[in-house]
C-alpha cells in the first residue's frame, strides 16, 4: 500500500449468522479521487462504509485507512473521517447549531464556523430551528453539512442526496468537487447513477456482497457496449442483422439503435449491405452500463 | 468525551425534574396521610398479602420505611430500565449511536460518558427526591410525634441509590448483549419483578430463605430498623459491586457489538462455510 492509497481492504467478509454482508472485498481508494460504490439494495455498500469506520466488526479480513488497520487503530483512523449514514438519525430536539457544536466538539479539532456558515448558507439552512422541526430534506442538508463542515481528509457519503431537491443535490456534488481540489478524497454511494457520472472518477460494483468491478467512469463507459443509431438506405428485415454481441434496441423506421457489445466488424460488413446514410454513436450512461450489469448477472446466476 | 458527558448530562435534565418532582409529590401524599390513616392501618397490618409485597403498616416508621423506602425505589426503576435500555439499545434503534461511533472517540469512552452521565442523573434525583421528602416530614413532625428525623429519611432513602447504579448497569449491560431495546428492557423488568417478589418470599416462607441472597433488594434494608441502625456497609457494598461487575461486563459487549445490526450474539459475525 502506498502513501496515496486511502483505503484499502483486503478480502474483507462479513458475515450475520448465515447470512452473508459481503464477501472477500478488496478495492482500494486512492488520494483525491472520488469513489463511487455502486450497487443494489442489500448488495453490501452500506456494510462495507460501517466496517471501514469499525461500526462493524469483520469477520473475515481486513480494512486499512490512511495505513492503518481500522479495527485496531479505530480512534486515529476515525479522527480523519466524516461520515454520512444511509439512515441519518438526528437528536430532534437539539437544534442545528447545537447539533453542529456537539459534532465539532467531539471531532476533537475544532470547528471552522466561517465554513460551516458558508455551508448553511449555499444549503440554505435555519441552523436555529429545533431538528424535529426541519423537514425531512433539511434534515438531509443538516447531515451533509455535518459531513463536510469538519474538513476531514476522507469523507464517506452514504446516499449524501436522498431527498434533497434539486438545486441542493447540485449544492451537493459541488461540495464533492470541491473536497477532491482541496486534494481530499470522497467515497461516495449512490443510487443516483447520474451524479455519480458527474462527480466520480472511478466505481466499485457490489452485488451479492461481491465485488463485481471496479473501473473508471470514464473507461466503464467507453469499454461496455457502443450504442450506435443507424440510418439504412433501405430497411433490413427484423432479423437481417441478428447476430452474437449485437442486439437491436429499436427501431423507427429505416433508422436503428444497436447495442454492440462485440462483433461490430460483422455489423458494418451487413450494414452496408442495406445502404448506410449515417452513424451515430450514442453516449452510454453509467446507469445503462450499471443494469447491463445487473442484467447479465442475474441470467448468469440462472445459468448456473 | 468529556463533551459526550456533557450532552447527555443536558440531555437528561428536563427527565431528572419530572422524576423527581412526581417522587417527591408520591412521597410527601404518603407521609401526608399517615396520621389520619394510622387506626385503620393498625387493623390491616397483619394481612398476608401486605407482606407479600414487603408492606408492614403498624407504626409511622414502619409505613414509612414499606411504603417510602420501597416504592421510590421501585418507581424509580422505571426511570432505571427506561433510560439504561434506552441509552445503547434504544439510541442503536434509533440510529444516532452510528453517529457517534462513527466519531473519533474509543467506545469505552462512549460507554463511559452514558454510564457515568445516567448514573449522575439517577443520583440527582435521588437526592432531591430525600430533600423533598425529608421537607415533607419535617413539616408533618409539627403536628405528631415521629421518631424519624429529617435526616434519618434522607439518609434511607439515598441508601437505595446503589441498588438504581445496580439496575441501570444490568439494563446497560443487556441493551448491549440482547438484540434491541424491547428484549432488553423485558427482561430487566422481569429481572426487577422477581427480584422483588423472591425477597419477600423469602422472608415470609423460612424454607424458602436462601433464595433471598439472588434477590437485589435483599442488600436494600425497607424495614423501620433502618431509620435506627442505618444502611448496612455490607450491603452497599455488595450493589455497588454488582454494579461494578455489570459495567464491566456491558462494557466488554459494547466493545464486540456491531452496531447497527440487532442481531442476537450468537448471530452476529459467524462465518458460513
Amino acid at each position: 500500500m502506498n502513501s496515496k492509497t486511502i483505503i484499502q481492504t483486503r478480502n474483507l467478509s462479513v458475515y450475520y449468522g448465515t447470512h452473508r454482508g459481503i464477501k472477500d472485498i478488496n478495492l482500494s481508494v486512492q488520494k483525491g479521487e472520488i469513489f463511487g460504490f455502486l450497487g443494489p439494495n442489500g448488495a453490501g455498500k452500506t456494510t462495507t462504509q460501517r466496517v471501514i469506520l469499525d461500526i462493524i466488526h469483520p469477520t473475515k479480513g481486513s480494512a486499512f485507512v490512511f495505513g492503518l488497520d481500522s479495527r485496531k487503530d479505530g480512534i486515529a483512523v476515525r479522527r480523519h473521517i466524516s461520515y454520512l449514514p444511509g439512515e441519518l438519525s438526528l437528536y430532534p430536539s437539539m437544534r442545528a447549531s447545537s447539533f453542529f457544536d456537539l459534532l465539532g466538539s467531539l471531532q476533537n479539532n475544532g470547528l471552522n464556523k466561517s465554513y460551516l456558515r458558508q455551508l448553511l448558507e449555499r444549503l440554505e439552512l435555519d441552523p436555529n430551528r429545533k431538528i424535529k422541526e426541519h423537514s425531512h430534506g433539511n434534515k438531509q442538508k443538516i447531515g451533509v453539512a455535518a459531513a463536510f463542515m469538519g474538513e476531514k481528509d476522507l469523507i464517506i457519503l452514504d446516499e449524501p442526496t436522498i431527498g434533497l431537491d434539486p438545486l441542493a443535490q447540485q449544492t451537493v456534488l459541488e461540495l464533492v468537487q470541491e473536497v477532491k481540489e482541496d486534494g481530499r478524497t470522497v467515497f461516495f454511494s449512490s443510487h443516483n447513477l447520474k451524479e455519480v457520472q458527474e462527480v466520480c472518477d472511478r466505481v466499485g460494483i457490489i452485488q451479492n456482497g461481491e465485488l463485481i468491478k471496479t473501473e473508471k467512469v470514464e473507461t466503464l463507459t467507453k469499454q461496455q457496449f457502443k450504442r450506435l443509431e443507424i440510418t439504412f438506405r433501405k430497411e433490413p428485415s427484423p432479423d437481417a442483422l441478428a447476430m452474437k454481441g449485437v442486439k437491436e434496441i429499436s427501431r423507427d423506421g429505416n433508422q436503428i439503435l444497436f447495442e454492440v457489445a462485440e462483433g461490430l466488424d460483422q455489423l458494418m460488413e451487413k450494414a452496408v449491405t442495406y445502404g448506410v446514410i449515417d452513424i451515430e454513436n450514442k453516449a452510454v450512461s453509467l446507469e445503462e452500463i450499471f443494469l447491463a450489469f445487473y442484467g447479465r448477472s442475474k441470467k448468469e446466476a440462472k445459468n448456473d | 468525551m468529556i463533551n459526550l458527558f456533557k450532552h447527555e448530562i443536558k440531555s437528561r435534565w428536563i427527565a431528572v425534574l419530572c422524576w423527581s418532582v412526581g417522587l417527591i409529590f408520591f412521597g410527601a401524599f404518603y407521609i401526608s396521610i399517615f396520621p389520619g390513616l394510622f387506626e385503620q392501618l393498625q387493623s390491616l397490618k397483619d394481612l398476608t398479602i401486605y407482606k407479600i409485597v414487603g408492606m408492614y403498616l403498624g407504626s409511622m416508621e414502619g409505613y414509612i420505611a414499606s411504603v417510602i423506602l420501597a416504592y421510590i425505589p421501585l418507581l424509580l426503576s422505571i426511570y432505571c430500565i427506561t433510560a439504561s435500555t434506552s441509552t445503547l439499545a434504544g439510541e442503536e434503534e434509533s440510529g444516532t449511536l452510528e453517529l457517534l461511533v462513527a466519531m473519533p472517540l474509543s467506545r469505552v469512552q462512549i460507554f463511559s460518558a452514558k454510564a457515568a452521565a445516567l448514573s449522575i442523573a439517577v443520583s440527582l434525583i435521588m437526592v432531591l427526591t430525600s430533600v423533598g421528602n425529608s421537607a415533607a416530614l419535617s413539616i408533618i413532625k409539627i403536628n405528631s410525634s415521629i421518631n424519624i428525623s429529617p435526616f434519618d429519611l434522607f439518609a434511607a432513602l439515598m441508601s437505595s441509590l446503589p441498588l438504581a447504579l445496580g439496575l441501570i448497569m444490568i439494563g446497560l449491560f443487556l441493551g448491549a448483549l440482547l438484540p434491541n431495546r424491547r428484549n432488553s428492557a423485558a427482561v430487566v423488568t422481569i429481572f426487577l419483578i422477581t427480584s422483588f417478589f423472591i425477597k419477600n418470599i423469602a422472608e415470609m416462607v423460612q424454607s424458602l430463605e436462601p433464595i433471598k441472597y439472588f434477590s437485589l433488594f435483599n442488600y436494600y434494608n425497607t424495614t423501620a430498623t433502618i431509620f435506627t441502625q442505618g444502611p448496612r456497609l455490607s450491603d452497599i457494598a455488595i450493589l455497588l459491586g454488582v454494579a461494578a461487575v455489570f459495567f464491566i461486563l456491558a462494557l466488554i459487549c459494547f466493545n464486540k457489538r456491531n452496531i447497527t445490526v440487532g442481531a442476537w450474539s450468537w448471530q452476529r459475525g459467524k462465518m458460513r462455510n
